[in-house]
């Protein structure tokens, strides 16, 4: 049976019941236990988050390894026992996007990256040094240019 | 909100199955040990803060358009498998100094 949603974002939705990732304990702050990636452009580096639960709570998120080289992710003994994750599981890394009018003043949280695996998603705290609430999304594709203090002197 | 002095080595359980121990009282600062089942996730209060409200910041976007022209991420390997794995530290986290 396909899944239908009235999504403020994408209007009509039908969803592949395949594809939606259950978060058993939703992103955190925010709930929802039922999402799916969804896009209206296949070329962008951003996809739609888009809770089912709730279709008025869509998030933008990217693949940070497109825009941060050397990202990882670290988690603790405790995180890795608790969602059965070890070393060798493979998985696909999302981290959200606070999207801005200016690109240089977007930004993506690295810390709390999303994992989503075998159709289930879990957003974790990333122990890995020098991840950043509010890192500057285009930082390095603009040519590490900071964009916070405008022409220093 | 309920209070409950303890002194240390003494604990308080949540349900029948979260213990909180109270480890070590040192001026401004308790040191606290958390044992509960794994399903229950356990955050300093200030991180789960922020990112709640990083998540809701970036919710906040989904009704503006993403602009269209925008320079180019580092890599493109869409064919690709995405998939990458994670290390789990092996230092036990909650035993910190910070």
């Amino acid at each position: 049976m396909a899944l239908a949603i009235d999504s403020p974002r994408f209007g009509h939705v039908e969803i592949d019941p395949e594809t939606v990732i259950e978060f058993p304990d939703g992103l955190i702050g925010l709930g929802g236990t039922q999402y799916a990636l969804l896009t209206s452009d296949p070329d962008s580096p951003f996809v739609w988050l888009h809770c089912i639960d709730d279709p008025s709570l869509s998030l933008p998120v990217t693949d940070p390894h497109r825009f941060f080289s050397g990202y990882q992710v670290e988690l603790t003994d405790e995180d890795g026992e608790r969602l059965g994750l070890d070393d060798s599981t493979a998985v696909d890394v999302y981290v959200t996007v606070v999207a801005r009018a200016e690109l240089a003043e977007f930004t993506a949280n690295q810390k709390a990256p999303i994992l989503i695996w075998n159709g289930r998603g879990h957003q974790v705290i990333n122990q890995a040094p020098g991840c950043d609430l509010r890192a500057p999304l285009f930082a390095e594709v603009l040519g590490g240019a900071a964009p916070a203090d405008g022409d220093g002197g | 909100m309920l209070n409950i002095t303890r002194r240390r080595g003494e604990r308080v359980v949540l349900g029948d199955d979260v213990f909180i121990s109270v480890l070590e009282v040192s001026g401004q600062t308790v040191r606290l040990g958390i044992d509960a089942p794994r399903s229950v996730r356990v955050y300093r209060e200030e991180i789960w803060l922020e990112v709640k409200r990083e998540n809701e910041a970036a919710a906040q976007a989904a009704s503006a358009e993403l602009p269209k022209d925008m320079p180019a991420p580092l890599k493109s390997d869409s064919g690709d498998e995405e998939t990458r794995s994670v290390s789990i530290n092996r230092a036990p986290a909650r035993d910190e100094n910070s």
